[in-house]
């Protein structure tokens, strides 16, 4: 990748290089923000009680937190949840007696209290769940590891890899600096986005390891470029289902799963980008060759 | 060209394939049929309840009440009441605890709504998990320590006991920080004797030399593990039967990695009655059988109500029992081994002396509290069985019945020596409303996700768009009967979330057959031609592309808990079914409407 050859490039190449930094720059600063922000992380994993309530609507939050700090001696968060009325009520300690009690505290406020839902954590179990998660993704990512360098030579699956990594790494930054709660359900949403950010990298670089066998004499950035080309509607028209649907999720699917949704709908975007950019650059700068992979005769070529 | 001379006819599916196809979504359909009618709530009626009134009197005087009686089942004595509001569950089974005799006979419990004829078939709806139907999630933690502290007591008692029946000077036996018993003494012949004892009364305990004068005693890793299994199993049974009490027929009461309890009460929306009964104690004491009306004694049931005469005190408490173990006999015959602690031995070996060839009954009690809130005691005579000799510290009690029934007994002598306290580690409560509003959240993402999809494949592949539309649909049929087929499947929030993605990566089966046929048409073969290379060349990529979704999907199974769970089934059943639908059933229609279509100009 000199300078001196660039002019020489197609198009099509020049824009994966130049996304390519792109995303460098993108993956260094969202590890950046994360070193500096960290994650508002959620009940599941620090333990605590959240309580969703439902009350008369011309309840202000301050009244309820002035309630709430008569009745318990830890600060209680009092947030609003989407439509008047209801709030999200979060202690940070597990305080059996105020939280199992919602209605004899609200009794001076109001008669008409509805416990949507409560959870209860103990700080062991958030600390658990913790561990868990890490566990499941580092599991996840050996096993994806392990499948890609059986499956594909190591320089494609770095590819590949690089731009599982980035995804994962944008969609973790985002989550930090919003600070928008990271939960269990969040968590999730990151595996299944190691999963889809594959997709759109594997099948690139399926069409490049064709290309290579059958046209082992071409250059590698237009192998790259022509694999793109090739692959490019097929990419354009899943990635657009996919984030019609998660966006349909977005905005039909309620509170619960809002996090979830923004989630998935970053990391399906972000993962598109990113098979077409670092995905093929990475292992074009590793020099991958067509003797990388062994000719074997193939009777289904034209 | 040799190849294709050789092989099958080109775009030719047989029939057999068409009939395997036709079959299986013809079944799915069927078994996901039910799940859209959903289900209600409703509250059975058991035969020993006693009803007071005919239904329809009942149905008149619930509807007056303001229930939304949906109707009443009558058959076999049992009755079932079906609601057709979901949030009056708990308002019913109060105003039916007044019309009934007994009113621990009330089961709360869901019904079917779908028809009778569809579920005669054996097709039952989708299960739905605690977010989408409301109720409350407890997780409870069973501590071992105390469990393990009481047999570290029992083994230095026992040491100590031997050490002064032997008249042996000089020993020190003492209990040290990290779970081990010092045994000190300079006598070599002291230590041997010592060594043979703990050797022969305690093979599970290990034994090794620490320094010259002293031996070190620890509770050997495995009989650790074995402990602390049998607790939480035996914890586990006693939730069970308590949980039976509560009238919820569909709670999980299941184990939770090594000493948790993870307890699910769908329809239950106040916890603090269900933690009162998770919350009780139970105990276990063994009485001297007596005539019957004598002076001194008292009368307990035994489990089939049969009246036993016993003396008024007990000769011990379970609170002597350390441990409690079936196995079969010198005869052959199965019994249970219980192991006193010494204090217990002592006491038994007394009475048991005075009364060889007399029976002995064994009863379990159990401490509750109802729902106001008082605590009342239930006993129940579990056996009774005759001393043949004098008993010590360890004895077996025979005429449980079978082996299974010993183990059962066994179980129960350990349930009544419940010695590990439990304490609840997390607690979730999802209101009934909630847990509505989640579905039809859920849902209608579900719809409108779909319905674009359908949409936009129609107007981008044309041609070929509604077969990739029909895929979409079978597969959803497949999906949905899976669910409802699969045991243990459980549909919950998340789960609708992996639902939805399904929906939208499902076409991409499609999708790349598609790209391919339209690279081959672009070749300049003909449609026919296109559509069989296109599927071969395709076929590859499209494993390649799912198994790595796959593997993150077994993963989040295997570690995550219950929501994530569902995420992780929906979106690993999703790959399969998309696979099926989009590689086998998508060819076979393609085959069949285009499969001879020898055109090249053909636009897709």
């Amino acid at each position: 990748m000199k300078l001196s050859n660039l002019s020489k490039l197609s198009k099509l190449s020049k824009a994966r290089y130049l996304s390519s930094v792109l995303s460098l720059i993108i993956m260094i600063s969202s590890i950046g923000i994360i070193f500096s922000h960290g994650f508002n992380w959620g009940l599941d994993f620090t333990g605590g009680v959240v309580t969703e309530v439902k009350v008369d609507a011309n309840i202000q939050a301050s009244q309820i937190s002035q309630l709430l700090a008569a009745h318990s001696e830890q600060e209680v968060s009092v947030i609003s949840a989407g439509e008047p009325g209801r709030w999200v009520l979060r202690y940070s300690q597990v305080d059996a007696e105020t939280s199992s009690n919602i209605a004899s505290v609200f009794a001076p406020l109001t008669d008409n209290v509805e416990v949507l839902n409560s959870s209860i954590v103990g700080p062991q179990i958030g600390q658990e769940l913790a561990e868990q998660g890490g566990l499941a993704l580092l599991v996840a990512m050996l096993c994806i590891l392990v499948y890609l360098s059986f499956r594909f030579e190591w320089r494609l699956a770095s590819g590949a890899l690089l731009a599982l990594f980035h995804d994962v790494v944008f969609v973790l930054a985002v989550f930090s600096l919003t600070q928008m709660e990271f939960n269990l359900t969040i968590l999730a949403a990151v595996l299944a986005i190691l999963g889809y950010s594959l997709n759109d990298s594997i099948v690139i670089a399926d069409r490049i390891r064709e290309v290579l066998i059958a046209k082992p004499k071409m250059a590698i950035d237009e192998i790259c470029s022509s694999a793109v080309k090739a692959t490019f509607s097929r990419t354009m028209v899943t990635s657009g289902t996919t984030l019609i649907t998660v966006a349909a999720l977005w905005f039909m699917g309620g509170i619960p799963l809002q996090g979830f949704s923004i989630a998935m709908f970053l990391g399906i975007l972000i993962g598109t980008v990113s098979s077409i950019s670092v995905g093929t650059c990475l292992p074009e700068l590793l020099k991958v060759k067509a003797e990388h992979y062994e000719v074997k005769p193939i009777s289904d070529t034209p | 060209m040799s190849k294709q001379n050789k092989a099958k006819i080109l775009n030719h599916y047989s029939a057999w394939k068409y009939v395997v196809l036709v079959v299986t979504i013809t079944i799915m359909f069927f078994s996901a049929l039910p799940t859209f009618y959903g289900e209600d709530s409703a509250i059975q009626v058991s035969k020993d309840a006693g009803l007071k009134l005919a239904p329809l009197a009942l149905q008149q005087q619930l509807l007056s009440s303001g229930m939304n009686v949906k109707r009443i089942d009558q058959s076999d004595g049992q009755t079932l009441i079906v609601l057709g509001d979901n949030s009056q569950q708990a308002q019913l089974k109060s105003l039916l605890a007044e019309r009934v005799q007994d009113p621990s006979e009330l089961t709360l419990m869901l019904a079917p709504s779908a028809p009778n004829w569809m579920l005669s078939l054996g097709f039952s709806p989708i299960k739905l998990g605690l977010d989408l139907r409301g109720g409350v999630q407890f997780l409870l933690d069973v501590e071992i320590e105390p469990v393990y502290k009481l047999h570290y007591n029992t083994f230095v008692e026992s040491v100590r006991q031997f050490v002064r029946d032997e008249s042996l000077t000089g020993v020190t036996v003492q209990q040290q920080v990290g779970d081990r018993v010092q045994i000190t003494t300079s006598d070599s012949g002291h230590r041997q004797v010592l060594r043979t004892f703990i050797s022969q009364k305690y093979p599970n305990w290990q034994l090794s030399n620490n320094g010259a004068n002293s031996l070190s005693v620890v509770l050997s890793a495995a009989e650790k593990n074995n402990i602390q299994d049998l607790t939480v199993k035996q914890n586990l049974q006693i939730m069970r039967s308590r949980i039976e009490q509560l009238g919820i027929t569909e709670a999980v009461v299941q184990r939770q990695g090594e000493h948790r309890i993870r307890i699910e009460l769908p329809g239950v929306q106040d916890p603090a009655e269900a933690k009162s009964v998770i919350g009780a104690t139970a105990s276990l004491a063994f009485y001297q059988v007596m005539q019957s009306n004598s002076v001194n004694s008292k009368t307990l049931n035994d489990e089939k109500g049969q009246p036993v005469s016993v003396a008024r005190r007990a000769v011990l408490g379970g609170e002597h029992i350390v441990d409690a173990r079936a196995q079969l006999g010198e005869m052959g015959l199965p019994e249970v081994v219980i192991h006193l602690d010494r204090d217990g031995g002592r006491k038994m070996s007394d009475f048991s002396r005075a009364n060889i060839g007399k029976p002995m009954a064994t009863s379990y009690s159990e401490y509750s509290r109802d729902e106001q809130g008082k605590i009342s005691q239930t006993t129940e005579v579990i056996s009774v069985a005759t001393i043949r000799s004098q008993l010590g510290d360890r004895f077996s009690i025979t005429g449980a019945g079978d082996y299974a029934s010993a183990q059962q007994l066994a179980l129960l002598l350990r349930a009544g020596s419940m010695t590990a306290p439990v304490t609840i580690v997390e607690e979730r409560t999802i209101g009934p409303s909630l847990g509505e509003e989640n579905i039809t959240n859920g849902f209608a993402a579900l719809a409108l996700g779909m319905a674009f999809t359908l949409l936009f494949m129609g107007l981008w592949y044309r041609r070929l768009g509604w077969i990739a539309n029909v895929a979409l649909l079978s597969n959803m049929v497949l999906l949905f009967g899976l669910l409802a087929l699969i045991p243990g499947a459980v549909l919950t929030l998340p789960g609708i979330a992996g639902l939805v993605l399904t929906v939208g990566m499902a076409v991409d089966t499609n999708v790349l057959i598609f790209e391919r046929i339209k690279d081959k048409l672009r070749e300049g073969r003909s449609f026919a031609h296109a559509i069989d290379r296109g599927f071969d060349s395709a076929f590859s990529t499209i494993i390649d592309a799912n198994i790595t979704t796959m593997i993150t999907a077994v993963v989040l199974y295997s570690i995550g808990n219950g929501p994530i769970q569902g995420f992780a089934l929906t979106l690993g059943l999703g790959l399969l079914t998309s696979m099926f639908t989009g590689i086998f059933a998508s060819r076979a229609l393609v085959n069949w409407v285009y499969g001879r279509d020898f055109r090249r100009d053909v636009k897709v």
